[in-house]
């Protein structure tokens, strides 16, 4: 058992080839691993090499992202998502990711109707069932009808359908400002994932400020001005009883100039962090307390 | 007061918006198609057509139709590993087949591309579990669609008997760790199947959850890991086909003398509910069920 098994990095943080940065998280000690699609596709050996590669690196993908503005579009936009999801599921498949993240559609060409939106959802949560997969539905700050965690679960229990879940990330949350107390409105068990990061700004009223924090200056968790918020947030997942994992989905203009190792040993820090200040876990136990031996003195 | 009969009791309407009728037939994948077909005439099965253009044999006993897929052009032939037989398709006899695919895609299945080639049928299908297809048959009323894409076997009887009255019972399943709720849903969304409550079970193998067809003429048993078989990773697949018989020990006693093989240990062995055939060919298995009432 190793203190960040709970715990890992998303590819988007860190620049150069996906080796490299699988490498690098495996190094600092990290067993999973967030990927995108990009990784993937924009691999020079193609798709097959980049999934050798995760398979090579030993690192468990956490999930898949991202399938974006699927839900809601009617008519030949709702075939032309239809088939770019199929496209993202085959992907995730073949990585051995067993959770997609989808985004809530920003699209201004989408119907605002939840039971609409609810109903899209339900069809990509049935295409993702033969391949084995969960579909995480995650509230974009500036989703254009579902921007915050609580319409997003709203949909999906709407949807019923046990492999659509919610992906919470605490970005979105802080953004919106939602209140973090409808976390106990959610059933842990359809927490898909969860993406952690914090950022330097107190306050992101518009949706453009949103967008362009979000891409672009987000931190590690504990390196920002949320750090309370955010250690508010994890306790409160622990509580309603979620234990899957945390992911660190930090998009960092600067990060992208960093080597990778500097990246990764800032994101084993903000893990143990969480781990040992925040949850208050203990490190695990040196191996010789669990051999047998113990039991003869 | 209101005495409208429908409302003294609670009959619920199972829906069925397929129009499913049972199943028109089920396809096996193999490269080895006359070790398959030796194991499927001891079951009473007979060749009695072949496919046109491809290397496809119908076997029929009663009202079972069993495709033997021997395609070396079919994946799904050329995936199956060192011979072994693989459940590749079931075909639901349905009312409309176009509308009975449009429906599932619209719901989220992944549409099957045809190959059928010039005057032959085009069957609609998606894709199950692991590497299998659902194909969807309207025409089994007016006419037989083996007449088209198959040619009969001379001299053989189109029509042979049934092995004690043996039809298709069910499917068996096998599914992911966790993954009951996943196609339980899966199968009630697309097909209006539905749960049998887990008290109700028939045969000797009762594990895990168990579907009925809308129709009532057949069931669908989803069978998980067990939890300590943690390493499992093995693809989901059909694993297996039950025949309905009245008398199982009767028909036992008829497949034995055929020469099939019977799992009979402690826990597992042939008894008044049902019967487990021992796998032939590393992959393939039977089981009988006791049917009292046959349609």
């Amino acid at each position: 058992m190793n203190l960040l098994d709970g715990y890992g990095m998303d590819t988007i943080t860190m620049a150069g080839p996906l080796e490299a940065k699988l490498e690098a998280m495996k190094n600092v000690g990290f067993s999973q691993v967030m990927l995108m699609a990009r990784d993937l596709v924009g691999h020079p050996g193609g798709v097959k090499a980049a999934v050798k590669a995760v398979q090579n690196s030993g690192l468990r993908p956490t999930g898949f992202q991202v399938l974006r503005d699927f839900e809601g579009l009617s008519g030949h936009l709702h075939a032309y998502k239809v088939d770019i999801a199929k496209a993202m599921l085959e992907m995730c498949a073949a990585t051995g990711s067993k959770v997609l993240l989808a985004c809530s559609s920003t699209s201004r060409h989408a119907t605002e109707d939840l039971d609409l939106i609810a109903k899209d959802l339900k069809k990509l949560a049935m295409m993702a069932i033969p391949l084995g997969i969960k579909v995480a539905y995650e509230g974009l700050s500036w989703g254009r009808t579902v921007n915050e965690f609580t319409s997003s679960w709203d949909v999906v229990c709407r949807a019923d359908c046990p492999n659509l879940g919610i992906g919470i990330d605490s970005f979105h949350i802080f953004a919106a400002k939602t209140s973090l107390d409808a976390i106990e409105d959610i059933d842990p068990d359809r927490i898909f994932l969860a993406q952690l990061s914090d950022f330097m700004w107190h306050e992101t009223p518009s949706f453009e400020e949103r967008m362009t924090t979000a891409r672009t200056f987000r931190v590690f968790p504990g390196e920002g001005v949320h750090s309370d918020q955010l250690a508010d947030l994890v306790l409160r997942l622990e509580r309603i009883g979620y234990r899957g994992d945390y992911s660190f989905e930090v998009f960092n203009d600067d990060y992208q100039q960093l080597p990778l190792e500097t990246v990764a040993e800032r994101a084993r820090k903000s893990a143990t962090w969480l781990h040992q200040d925040v949850l208050h876990r203990s490190a695990p136990l040196p191996s010789w307390t669990s051999s047998p031996q113990r039991f003869a003195v | 007061m209101n005495l409208r009969t429908i409302d003294r009791e609670a009959v619920p309407e199972m829906p069925n918006r397929l129009g499913i009728q049972g199943i028109e037939f089920i396809e096996y994948a193999t490269n080895r198609p006359q070790a398959l077909g030796q194991v499927l005439e001891a079951m009473g099965f007979r060749p009695v057509a072949r496919h046109r253009s491809r290397e496809v044999t119908l076997y029929r006993q009663g009202s079972m139709n069993l495709v033997v897929n021997a395609n070396p052009d079919d994946a799904r032939v050329s995936a199956t590993v060192d011979g072994q037989a693989e459940i590749s398709a079931v075909a639901f006899r349905v009312q409309d087949a176009l509308k009975a695919h449009t429906r599932c895609i619209d719901l989220g299945a992944w549409s099957v591309a045809s190959h059928a080639q010039a005057m032959e049928l085009h069957i609609p299908a998606i894709h199950g579990p692991g590497g299998t297809r659902f194909y969807f048959v309207d025409r089994w009323q007016e006419f037989s669609i083996y007449d088209i894409d198959f040619k009969p076997i001379p001299t053989v009887d189109q029509h042979p008997i049934a092995v004690e009255g043996m039809s298709y019972f069910g499917l068996v399943q096998y599914i992911g760790a966790a993954r009951s709720a996943d196609w339980l849903s899966y199968y009630e969304h697309m097909f209006d199947f539905s749960v049998i409550p887990d008290e109700e079970r028939f045969g000797i193998l009762p594990k895990g959850k168990l579907m009925k067809s809308p129709c009532g003429q057949f069931l669908w048993q989803l069978i998980e890991p067990d939890p300590w078989m943690e390493a499992d990773e093995t693809p989901e697949s059909l694993k297996r086909v039950g025949f309905g018989v009245q008398d199982v020990a009767q028909a036992v006693q008829t497949l034995k003398t055929n020469g099939v093989e019977f799992v009979e240990s402690k826990q597992l062995h042939p008894e008044d509910r049902g019967a487990l055939t021992r796998s032939a060919l590393g992959s393939v298995s039977f089981e009988l069920v006791h049917q009292s009432v046959k349609e």
